[in-house]
């Protein structure tokens, strides 16, 4: 047992929680908040801000009762390929097309594990390309262009 | 009697071979389009509409409402097998559904969750049937005032969602109202909270939240010190259920029932409730309570009836009003005009063979969705084999077309990345995503009904309980609370004791 | 071909187009246009008029084109995403947009930013249809005309309030329009949309509303509403017993219409081309009829007209809007 017993996963939630909170609060302050009777468009989340930092104080106070279990790994090369595999998507969709576009987020996204090899990749990527040109492009018939304006010719 | 000549002819109308065809690529486009993470059935009735142009006005309809529930069963069988929900009801069959699948019980969780919505749309296909003219009348007494109030039940009951803290949950529910807040205010006009970016001006959309503090928060957790584990998944064991798993589900199922039809009739939120209200009922009145988000059958069989009930009950204000109680609805709408019938309270007396050739049709549907999905739940699972470092540039892939099929707005793209990075945090500070996304669902509409209420009664707060419907919802709400609070303060007071000992 | 469903200014349209058609000559790039799928944005949610609209015409362009005329929804912000997006685009007719009053004369007027000019940002194509707006009321109401419900909101000002589909929308700009022109107070109620706003009126939660005629015609028709008056100038074909607004409160007009825009800068013979495609599935019989059953009126025009009609509607909202103080962000 350690001698201070304090849950640090929980002391960060907390912190977090009134971070978002005193983020809403502030972002609501700039609305008009009108009257509980007249309310305008930000009494009621400036009410529910207000709340969210309150709730977030109580479970920093709580953090500081009980010993917490460890943080664990995290998964900073996810991260790193995971979430731009949607942006990268929403960047070039327009202008490459939908082909070229899904190619590079298929082959970004499939380096996120370790475990992936390069020539791996690219077949994934490329099967998930022609799988998904086939099924949503011709035959659901989504209104994408298939090659945009930066490769066209 | 009349229901029964009705039924005779609906059924005549459905089962004529066109109609069956129909229905049968309805059924299937929806599970397709449902099992793909992301895409949903909106994009795809929303590609289909010019094509039902050449069709019959029933085969056409017929066809975009097995679209409809095709996809709420298909979306189960993603939230079950990789914890993306499609669909805001299948978030909740997500909770537990995914966990059942962890430990190798994905066939039963499938089967279970598609016999129980089977039985569930087969009950509510025939109230429907039944009771579809009288109960809009009890719909219309629904005004701003009795929305709140049921609002409020929906946020209490949701406590009740959360495995943990009881107050990280309410923290998560707070915040996933304001997220819902997020975009342009109905009443002034007023952008909020949308950093002044334009194309968050209508809000941030549900499957972009959805599927980035679900899903993508979950891949990232997958790959989290990957190199020490070596099994993600359990070994399957068991496709179906067994005989104990039945018994424990009929009970839920039947509850889900009633709470799925009863609820899928308000237009304007009350489908998206019924799966979370079910959830909370199974989890209050189980004697294992604490089995709940580990993997429970009552946590699937419960919300997954509730929601198909609800998804076939939520065409009776469609049907008998003309009144669209979502975005796929308001799609059956423009269908409907395209084909030159006027929706409205005249369909079910001018279009006899049409209103009620659509009814059973729905269960025609529901009944060939079991015989279609019973069989593939081996081949579903099988997918579970697939090595997940394979598996997820697939997921990323479909999450992306699928998200910006919704309205081409990549700006929703770069909500999946941050609602993903934003899920993942909150898994690490281990609060639980559920209450978050029905606080996102319900944020915008507690806070319209409350303004419309307050509005419409010149200011005078009292109009929540002098209207009887209303005042009846918030002594729900408060019976609610005091059954969720009172046994967490006993076992606070418990637990209490014990360290002191 | 049918003559019977064209109307003057549509075979006008269709002759003109030809006519430009044909001075541009062969070698030009209308020759080869269109030599791909067209997308025709749709600034609005799907299943709602403008994209039925959308819709039945798309279907019927593509026969006449060779190429999918394929429709994309790009809602938000009032309409105004989608119609930037079309401002944005390449100015060579794939991409061409859906207008309506909202995005081509109200938005830019209420909002206190647009991000393009309706009139410079934009090449008009062919105006499209006329949606008439109603006054609808639950039949509990008791006024049974404009010039009862007038004495109504006279006599108990501040009691009644009136529902729309949302703020800014050309039905709340109707309502305020009726209410300065008449004198009277309601209390304006947003919905996000018409379906919702509907049920509150047939629940009599709310007793008046502005609407778009198809959206509440079904129930005029079986009388669970009552339609009061049309705020066209003209009674709508489609409701012939139902009175105008003008008829009590002359002057008063007010109406929703579509039409067809390209990017600023594209072509003259491609913008002929899809104007003669466009006025093409205007006349035909198939698509009079279904407009007919939704209470759209048929105009079709040459791009000329479509750009002096853009500059009529300014002119007319600009002191409606500023009388209304109405201005949103």
């Amino acid at each position: 047992m350690r001698s201070l017993t304090f849950d640090s996963t929980n002391a960060l939630c907390g912190a977090v929680f009134i971070g978002l909170g005193g983020f809403f609060i502030y972002q609501s302050l700039n609305l008009d908040i009108g009257t509980a009777l007249r309310m305008g468009p930000g009494y009621f989340p400036l009410v529910l801000a207000i709340i969210l930092a309150l709730l977030g104080v109580v479970i920093l106070v709580q953090s500081t009762r009980v010993e917490g279990e460890p943080f664990g790994p995290i998964a900073l090369r996810g991260m790193a390929f995971i979430l731009p595999a949607p942006i990268v998507f929403g960047l070039t969709v327009r202008g490459l097309g939908f082909v070229p576009s899904l190619f590079l987020i298929a082959l970004i996204a499939a380096f996120a594990s370790a475990r992936m090899k390069a020539p791996m990749a690219v077949v994934i990527a490329i099967a998930i390309t022609l799988f998904s040109v086939v099924v949503f492009s011709y035959a659901l018939g989504l209104p994408f262009q298939r090659f945009g304006p930066w490769v066209r010719f | 009697m009349d229901l029964f000549s009705n039924l005779a002819l609906g059924f005549y109308t459905a089962a004529s071979p066109e109609n069956l065809f129909f229905c049968l690529v309805g059924v299937l486009l929806g599970t397709l389009v449902g099992v793909l993470p992301g895409i949903g059935a909106t994009a795809t009735i929303a590609m289909l509409l010019p094509i039902t142009f050449q069709l019959e006005p029933v085969s056409s309809l017929i066809m975009l409402a097995g679209i409809y529930y095709g996809a709420q069963y298909g979306g189960s069988t993603t939230a079950i097998l990789i914890n993306m929900p499609g669909e805001s009801s299948s978030a909740v069959t997500a909770i537990d559904g995914y966990q059942m699948a962890r430990r190798g019980r994905a066939g039963a969780a499938l089967s279970i969750a598609a016999l129980g919505s089977f039985f569930a749309g087969t009950v509510s296909t025939f109230l429907v049937a039944i009771f579809a003219i009288p109960l809009t009348v009890i719909a219309l007494k629904f005004g701003a005032a009795e929305y709140f109030s049921l609002m409020i039940v929906g946020l209490v009951s949701s406590v009740a969602l959360a495995h943990g803290s009881i107050v990280k949950a309410l923290a998560m529910v707070v915040l996933g109202l304001l997220l819902g807040l997020v975009g342009t205010d109905i009443y002034t006009g007023a952008p909020r909270f949308t950093l002044g970016i334009r194309e968050y001006a209508d809000g941030l959309n549900f499957v972009a939240v959805a599927v980035g503090v679900f899903g993508v928060a979950e891949i990232l957790r997958n790959l989290e010190g990957e190199k020490t584990r070596t099994v993600l998944m359990s070994k399957v064991s068991g496709l179906w259920p067994t005989r104990e798993d039945f018994k424990r589900m009929v009970g839920p199922v039947l509850r889900g029932t009633v709470i799925g039809s009863a609820l899928g009739i308000l237009p304007g939120g009350g489908a998206i409730l019924a799966a979370f209200a079910s959830y909370t009922v199974e989890k209050r009145i189980s004697d294992k309570p604490q089995e709940f988000g580990q993997g429970a059958i009552a946590g699937v069989a419960g919300p997954e009836s509730a929601n198909n009930a609800g998804a076939q009950t939520s065409f009776i204000p469609l049907l008998t009003l003309g009144i669209p109680a979502n975005p796929v609805m308001a799609l059956m709408v423009g269908a409907m005009i395209i084909q030159g019938i006027v929706p409205g309270p005249n369909v079910a007396a001018e279009q006899p063979a049409l209103f009620w050739g659509i009814i059973a049709s729905m269960w025609i549907g529901n009944l060939m969705l079991v015989v279609l999905n019973l069989p593939l739940i081996g081949l579903w699972v099988k997918l579970l084999t697939i090595p997940y470092y394979v598996l997820f540039p697939i997921i990323m892939a479909f999450c992306s077309i699928g998200v910006y099929s919704v309205n081409s707005n990549v700006y929703d793209l770069y909500a999946v990345a941050f609602f993903g990075f934003v899920g993942y945090v909150l898994v690490k500070l281990r609060c639980e995503p559920a209450p978050l996304l029905l606080g996102f669902v319900l944020g915008p509409l507690l806070e319209e009904n409350l303004r419309r209420a307050m509005i419409l009664s010149r200011g005078d707060p009292t109009t929540f309980v002098t209207r009887p419907i209303s005042a009846i919802l918030l002594l729900i709400a408060l019976a609610v609370l005091v059954v969720v609070f009172l046994p967490s303060v006993k076992a606070k007071r418990e637990e209490v004791f014990q360290e002191e000992d | 071909m049918t003559k019977l469903h064209l109307t003057r200014r549509g075979t006008l349209a269709a002759g003109f187009a030809l006519a430009t058609m044909l001075a541009a000559g062969s070698p030009s790039l209308a020759a080869d246009f269109p030599d791909r799928q067209i997308t025709l944005v749709v600034p609005f949610a799907a299943g709602g008029s403008t994209d039925v609209v959308s819709r039945i015409l798309a279907q019927k362009m593509s026969d006449d084109l060779g190429q999918q005329v394929i429709v994309q929804n790009v809602a938000g912000a009032g309409g105004n995403l989608g119609a930037d997006n079309v401002a944005r685009a390449d100015p060579d007719g794939y991409t061409i947009l859906m207008g309506t009053v909202a995005t081509h004369a109200l938005n830019p007027l209420i909002l206190k930013s647009t991000p393009y000019d309706p009139q410079k940002d934009f090449t008009p194509i062919s105006l499209l249809v006329l949606v008439p707006n109603v006054l609808v009321v639950n039949p509990e109401l008791p006024a049974k005309d404009v010039a009862e419900l007038l004495a109504l909101l006279k006599a108990e000002p501040g009691k009644y309030s009136y529902a729309s589909s949302g703020n800014g929308t050309p039905l709340h700009l109707s309502g305020e329009l009726f209410k300065s022109m008449a004198g009277v107070e309601m209390e304006h109620i947003p919905y996000k949309g018409s379906g919702p706003a509907l049920n509150d009126l047939l629940g009599n939660q709310v007793s008046i509303m502005f609407d778009n005629l198809p959206s509440s015609s079904g129930h005029i028709k079986s009388g669970t509403l009552r339609a009061l008056a049309v705020t066209t100038k003209e009674r709508a074909p489609s409701f012939p017993e139902v009175p105008t607004i003008a008829e009590t409160i002359p002057g008063y007009e007010t109406y929703t219409w579509n039409a067809l825009f390209a990017p600023p800068g594209t072509p003259a013979d491609v913008v002929a081309r899809l104007n003669a495609a466009a006025n093409k599935a205007l006349a035909d019989p198939a698509v009079g009829e279904r407009m007919k059953e939704f209470s759209a009126t048929i105009v079709g025009s040459t791009p000329e007209e479509l750009g002096a009609h853009v500059d009529a509607e300014i002119a007319k909202w600009t002191p409606i809007v500023r009388d209304a103080k109405i201005q949103l962000e």
